[in-house]
This record gives structure tokens, sequence and C-alpha cells, in this order.
């Protein structure tokens, strides 16, 4: 299966480039004579060396194309696992080019500069941002590209562009009752010049926005014909496996791969930087010559060796350092001087797998100086870093294509299994299909990192807070990301130059070069309670355990120990913890907003049964507002959540049944890990394996669910990831009304 | 070996203790069953054996020698016309990354066959066996419930028009 998302383009028919607007749109006729369009979004102001510039040569990676038979083809540079970029974005184009969504085709985007996202200066998808940096420029590009083909039309038709109007591809001219379609004027349609200032449609005329509800890819998810990265089979494809070290931090010492060679069906046993990949003619050849396998490891004496000593180091860091001041507002130790009474709190959280329902995967092809790639990634150009490092080859001869992911989270931000890929299909030879089992998927993950805080509040005289003092104890995840993330920010550079331009990602942390990390303390810098004094800080500590993004990131630690702490302060000055909130909320409304429809709708303090009880919890992120109401039972010392009723404003609502799907999905997806995530180490091992010991939530123990949406006319912003953080606080902050006790440590253990 | 999938008879030349799930993806290209645990514990590989839903990753293939199985590929009419439960799966937006959806169909289709009107413990005890990490619990409950009641309406329609 060859997935081309290339567009045929006749290079020497390439038209024309307006200089006002080359950086956005360039336009091309195809050589079957359709109307070809790339969009080049610009670089962010603040990312100098990332901004993308065009020597206005013909870049292959169309963004869409008209065909000839009017068919519309939006090549989709946000990736799709779940949370709709595939309907949202095409949503957009839709709108502007007065076609109806399920009209347009869409492909998957490969590794190209123009496919960056704006906020990162690299090509991925993670930070719920895919429609907010979305939103202007393809809004733009579809409405020049309409323009330009009415434009064409009105030549063609001796007629003024104003008398002309759009219907289903068409563009029609009433009077004469003429009507010509979009893929025949292609051709002349990218002679025009491409508009200034296209005018996008009003709010009052969307057909589409705020009012298309189905998703465009569920057909093809129900009939099994959706194609996901573990799906795709090539030509002369063997299996590989790989056998990785037992604990983290282990190298291969020696093993007894000749042996294994002379097994049926097995082709060859290779080492490579991971462990020892086994490549036979079927997977489960290739699994049974794996048990037969023996390796010696020799364990890094530096490497992590149990959590509990971890969550030691961890306190004790936050003895040894103050940390690094991330927010300072009134006078934090008059406060503490002054205080009638000082509390405090302590917080742990654990690492957290992804567990994606599609394990990790790749297929690799890395023959005559070039490789092809298909998998399931969140980051193409990633992608190629991974691969280029691995072989002899440029960034430039690496091909991404790119399927449909079967779960993100976060993991597939990280490429090493790209890498691996990669490195046995280099060595082999010959194409490959990498699958991991599940077991590997949980014990060679990149977790959520396990974090540490400490919680300080001073108290006046009337029980009220005058000081927040809030210490983090967290790793940096650019510390393990950046060293595939600076070479794709700088293809330019000699491959010689990669572990260099990792350090730089790291040395430039906060200039212009590599945006500062903030996923240690973010949502928590940004407390929207108005406590006269505030301090936040943070404390470096990287345990070496391998780590990366995780559905949320921050916030995921942050907001529970925020909304955990703020719902304890709430009781300290015999407030209800809503009316508490509101007090403290005045100066961030949307939130506050949020608060009071969730109180409403969810019938704060209404509890129907005597033994289900509310707990509340408001968290920003993302530039989304989210409020969630939880009731649970506890039933033999068991959580059982029973209802979740959840606010959001997230702006503009593009497609309103994506928003609802994605709150349900972050809120059960948060439900698992406050209920039962937890990946611990003992002996530098890793404890869960699979399913039975990184258990999520089933069907019979979610909870029922309503989600509010405010209406609203704010930018839009992300919704994959923000109703995930007020989950565990919400369930916390209704345990403590059960049990009448403060659940401090994630996940909660009732006994 | 033989197999009979999808109504398809087939010979092959396999270790006896390949799992069925490979033998559907592999040996006959058939990809919408999909890998996600190799124990059973998730449901994204189950098929029909004989109309009742099983886990293809931990059923050796010469269990099921000779027997019929059926795929997610055969939900739908030859013709492509949707299931009750492919169509009602739609129109309740269940899907989101989709990769666990063939297996949710799979149980969701051997429980209306065996319990046309499903309750919400039927639902929940027929489908606790299958994993969604997107969360489309709710979702699925209600296509369910949906699909059930536009299939005994049919049935109830045909049998008026036979009486």
């Amino acid at each position: 299966m060859q997935n081309n998302n290339k567009t045929d383009i006749n290079t020497s028919a390439f038209i024309k480039t307006e200089t006002s607007r080359r950086r956005l749109l360039q336009a091309a006729v195809t050589s079957a004579g359709g109307l070809s369009l790339s969009l080049a979004l610009p670089g962010c102001s603040t990312f100098r060396s990332n901004e993308i510039n065009l020597d206005g040569s013909w870049n292959a990676n169309a963004w869409l194309e008209i065909t000839p038979d009017s068919q519309i083809i939006f090549a989709l540079d946000r990736v799709e696992m779940g949370q709709g970029t595939y309907t949202g974005l095409t949503t957009l184009l839709a709108e502007e080019l007065d076609v109806a969504p399920s009209q347009i085709k869409v492909i998957f985007a490969g590794a190209a500069k123009i496919y960056r996202n704006p906020a990162y200066g690299l090509q991925l998808t993670g930070g719920s941002n895919s429609l907010s940096t979305s939103w202007p420029q393809i809004r733009q590009a579809g409405a020049s590209a309409k323009w330009m083909l009415m434009a064409a039309a009105a030549q063609v038709m001796q007629v003024d562009v104003a008398s002309l109007s759009t219907e289903n591809a068409y563009i029609i001219h009433t009077d004469s009752n003429k009507k010509l379609s979009y893929g025949n004027l292609g051709k002349l349609a990218s002679k025009q010049s491409i508009p200034d200032k296209p005018v996008l449609k009003s709010a009052s005329d969307y057909r589409y926005i705020g009012k298309q509800n189905q998703r465009l890819d569920s057909e093809q998810k129900v009939n099994g014909t959706a194609v996901y990265g573990i799906d795709v089979d090539i030509d002369g494809m063997r299996y590989a496996v790989v056998s990785r070290a037992p604990f983290i931090g282990g190298t291969v010492v020696s093993h007894n791969g000749a042996e294994i060679e002379t097994m049926a069906g097995v082709k060859r046993v290779i080492q490579i930087r991971s462990g020892i990949a086994i490549v036979a003619d079927s997977y489960w050849k290739a699994r049974k010559a794996e048990k037969a396998l023996k390796v010696k490891w020799l364990r890094d004496e530096q490497a992590p060796l149990n959590s509990a000593e971890i969550f030691k180091q961890y306190k004790q860091a936050a003895k040894d350092s103050e940390g690094d001041i991330k927010r300072e507002e009134g006078d934090i130790d008059q406060a503490f001087e002054q205080a009638d009474k000082i509390i405090e709190l302590e917080y742990s959280l654990p690492f957290l797998a992804h567990s994606t329902m599609e394990p990790m995967n790749c297929t690799a092809r890395i023959q005559d100086n070039k490789a092809d790639i298909w998998t399931s990634t969140q980051a193409p150009d990633l992608a190629q870093v991974a691969v280029a490092r691995v072989t002899n080859l440029s960034l430039g001869d690496v091909e991404i294509h790119n399927q449909f992911i079967g779960g993100g989270f976060g993991r597939r931000l990280s490429q090493d299994f790209v890498a691996e890929a990669a490195e046995i299909s280099y060595k082999f030879g010959g194409v490959i299909k990498l699958i991991w089992s599940r077991e590997e998927d949980t014990k060679s993950d990149l977790y959520r990192p396990a974090t540490y805080h400490k919680l300080r509040a001073s108290l006046d005289s009337r029980g009220l807070p005058t000081g927040w003092d809030h210490q983090i104890v967290a790793p940096k995840i650019m510390d393990w990301y950046v060293w595939d993330a600076s070479p794709a920010m700088f293809p330019w550079a000699p491959k010689f130059m990669y572990p260099m331009l990792g350090h730089a990602g790291l040395l430039t942390e906060g200039t212009p070069i590599t945006p500062a990390d903030s996923s240690p303390y973010e949502g928590a810098d940004d407390i929207p309670y108005s406590i006269p004094s505030i301090n936040v800080r943070h404390v470096q500590a990287d345990s070496g355990v391998p780590i990366t993004f995780w559905r949320s990131v921050g916030h995921s630690h942050t907001a529970f120990v925020i909304e955990s702490a703020i719902d304890e302060l709430a009781y300290k000055a015999s407030f209800d913890p809503v009316d508490f909130r509101r007090k403290y909320l005045e100066s961030s409304p949307r939130l506050l907003n949020v608060l009071e429809k969730v109180a409403v709708h969810g019938r704060w303090g209404l509890s129907s049964e005597s033994d289900i009880y509310q707990g509340i919890a408001t968290h920003k992120s993302f530039g989304t507002y989210v409020a969630l109401l939880v009731e649970i039972k506890v039933v033999d010392n068991q959580i059982q959540l029973l209802k979740a009723v959840c606010a959001v404003d997230c702006g503009l609502v593009v497609n309103p049944d994506i928003v609802k799907m994605q709150m349900e999905s972050g809120i059960i997806f948060g439900a698992s890990a406050a209920l039962y995530g937890e990946i611990t180490l003992e002996d530098g091992q890793v404890q869960q394996s699979n399913f039975h010991d990184v258990p999520v939530i089933r069907m019979n123990q979610s909870p029922l669910i309503e989600t509010v949406i405010i209406n609203s006319d704010h930018a839009p912003s992300g919704v994959g990831e923000p109703s995930v953080p007020p989950v565990a606080p919400a369930i916390a902050n209704a345990l403590f009304k059960a049990k009448g006790e403060r659940y401090r440590n994630l996940p909660f253990k009732l006994v | 070996m033989k197999l009979i999938i999808n109504g398809t008879e087939k010979q092959f030349n396999l270790d006896q203790d390949t799992p069925l799930l490979w033998v559907i993806r592999d040996e006959l290209g058939l990809k919408g069953t999909k890998f996600g645990c190799g124990m059973g514990l998730c449901g994204a590989c189950t098929v029909h054996l004989n109309g009742i839903a099983i886990r293809s990753c931990i059923t050796p293939v010469s269990a099921v020698e000779g027997q019929a199985i059926s795929t997610i590929e055969s939900l739908s009419e030859a013709d492509g016309t949707l299931h009750p439960l492919q169509q009602s799966w739609i129109s309740h937006n269940v899907p989101q990354c989709g990769y666990c959806q063939s297996g949710q169909l799979m149980t969701a289709s051997a429980l209306l066959s065996s319990n046309p009107n499903p309750n919400d413990e039927d639902i929940d005890n027929a489908m606790s066996g299958n994993i969604c990490r997107c969360g489309t619990y709710p979702r699925i409950k209600a296509a369910i419930k949906d699909a059930a009641t536009k299939i005994s309406k049919v049935e109830s329609l045909s049998y008026e028009i036979k009486v």
C-alpha cells in the first residue's frame, strides 16, 4: 500500500507568486490541469530561526488540490488521533470554499516545512492547538482559493465577479443561469493573483462552522477500512520484534543470535542501539524466536532503581533547593510572618503510561539511499530526524507516510519506535514492520513524569488565605525531547552536529530559538485565584526515568494540587467550595462562568442520595476553561465514579459534538489515571506490563457524562486535553466528603 | 489447515499455535481486526466463532480449524450496506481514534444476536471486556440501545407484513 501524499505538479507550469502573499499561498497548475495551492504558514515572529523561507521554487507538498473533475483534496497537516482534526480543519476549509465538508477528500501530509505548527516551528500535533493555530490560515487560504476560482469564472463568463455566487463546488451566475465547476476552472484560477485580504465569511453566514456535527472519518472506522500504521503492508515486508533490557539503562553484552538465526522463519538477528532485533517471515515466528533468545545485559549503575527512592530524592531536592521562582506576587515572607495559621500540604503523583490502544509500530524501507517510513506519528519531521540519526541518510532523503493514529496522548510525539524500525531496516537491507507487544509498550514507554509538590498557605484570623507558596519538584520534558526536536528545527545542519544541536536546544532554552519548557509548572504559575501573596517555584529533579508529553502535560499534576488545596482552604475558611472559588475568581470571569454553569447544571449541593458525594474542580489549560462536578460513591473502599458534569468555554465552537466527545474522552482518561494510573519501578524494572496491572476505565466503570458548552465568540481554543486536569481533584474533593480525609497522592488508595 | 473466514474456505500452512489474529491480519490481509494486548484483555481483536464473540489474539488457529469465523469486514452487507450497529455508531459519533471500534462492534453484534433488547446491565456485562482509551463508552452504550430499537422495529414490521 502506498499512501502517496505528493501532488503531481508540472513545475514548469508554475505560474505566479505574489510577493506580499508569497509567504502564505502559492498557486500552480497540476499536470492534469487542476489547481494546486501550497500553504506556507509564517513562523511565529519570535522564532526567527524557524521562519519558513520560500525561495520561490515550487514545493511539491501541496496543501489543497482541486482536480479537473472537481475533486477537492486537502492535505491534513495535523494528525488525526481521535481528537477530530480530520473533521474540524476540513470544516474550516469547506466553509470558505462553499462545499460540504464530506465532499473534501482528506490525505495525511508527509513531513515538510510548510506543514509545521507555527506555535512550535515543528510539524507536530500536541498542545491542543490544531484548531487555534489553523483557524485563521485555513480559512484565509480557503477564501483565497474560492476568490481565484470566482475571478477565473468571471473571465470565462465575461461578467463581474460581484455577480457570482458559489454552491457545491460550482461558480454560479444567477442572472444568466450559467454555472462552471471548480474543476473546470482550476487551470485558469491558478493564473489569478492571490488576493491580499481575502474576505472571510461572517459568522451569520456560516453553514458548517458551529453546525457540522458528524465526524468525517466515522464510516471507515466502523467498517474496518481505516488504515493505521500497524495495518500497512509493503511488498517484500518482513516482521521485526526487539528484545530490550528488562531494566532502565541496559546495554547488550552478548546474545545467542547465531543460534536463533537457524530457527524456522527467522531471517536475521541484529543488534541495534536499544537491544536485539529479530527479523522473521511472520510476527508470530519472530515472537517465538524471541522466547528462545538469550541476552546478557550490562546494567547502567547510574540508572534509577525504584519509585520509593525517586520520591525520596524529590523530597530531598525540595529541602535542598528553594527552586526557580516562576511567579512572585505580593510579599510572601510577610504573609507567612504575619499568618494566624500556616497549612503545609504534600502531594505525590506517579509516573504514568500512555497505553494507546494501537501499540507502537513502524514499517521502514531503507534502500537505495532513501527511506520510506509508514507509521502513526504525532511529529513527522521529528520522525525524519530519528531516521537520519540511525542511518547514513539526510533529513531530505526520508519520506514519512503518516497514517491514522490509534491513540496518541503525547506518546507518539517521541520517535523511539521509528528509530528502531529504521535501524533494523538499514542493517537488514529490506523492508520490515516492527510491532511492539503490549508489555513492551508499557515497559518501554516514556512516561508522564512523577512529581512531588509542597504547598504552604498562610491564613489570617478569619481562616482566609493571605499567602500561597507552591514548590514543584519535577523534571523538564524538554531535556529528553530536545535531542530529537533540535535537528528538525535546524534542517540545514549536517548530521554530526545533531548532538550539539541537542545541547544548543538546552542552552538556548527560553531564548527565541527554543521556547521555555514550562511543563513542570504550567497551570501553577498562572493560578487564577486572587490570593494577596503568591509564590510559585520549580525545583529541577530528573530521576533518569524516560519521560515525554502526556495528555494535558504539566496541567495533569498542577491542577490536582491547586484544586485539591483550594478545596481544602475553603473548608479551613468555613466556606462552601463553590462560594470560596467564586470569591477568589473575580479576575478570571471565564473560569468563574464555567464554575457557575457546572454548579447549576450539576445541582451542586443536591446529591440525589445520601451516600453519593459531590466534588468540584475548575482549571484553565491550553486556552480553554473547564469546570467539572463529579458524583462518587465509595463501596468496600472502592471508588465508583457515577456521574461527571462538565462546563467548557473553548471560544468559538467549530464542531459542537466533537467538543463534547473530547470532554467525555478527557474525563474518562483522567479518571483512569486518578483511580488506577501508576507506573512503578523496583530494582530498575517497570513493574507493570499489560491491562491487568495497568487497568483503565471500562464500560461498567464509566460515569454518565453531561457537557455544557459555553456560547462564546472568543477565538477557538483546544479541546483535546483540557478536561483531563480537573478530574483527579474533583474526585479527591468528593472523596474528602465521603471519607472525611484528604487524599493527596495519586492514584487514590483507600486501603 | 482449513479455515472458513467470512464464508470463504481458505487453506494455510501455518504453525499450529499461531494466534488466529495474525492469520486474519497478515495471511488474509483483513486489517480491520486489531492487535491490542495479546492476552485477551482489551477486546480489540474480537471476531465471531460460530456467531460467538471470541478474542482472536489468544485463540490458536488449530483450535478453530474448519469452523466459521467472521470479522468486521463481514459485518456490513456485501453491497456495503452497513449493519444497524455501524449506522448507529456513525450517527452517535462513536469513533474517536477508532482503533478499538472493530472489536467493540463485533462484541456488540454478538450481544444483539443473543439478546435483542439488552438493558444497561446486559450491555455493561457484554462490553466491559473491550477497552477504549478514548473513552467512547457512553456513546457505545447509547448506540447499542438505539440500534437494538431499530432492529426490533424492523423485525416487528416484517412480522406484520408476513401476517
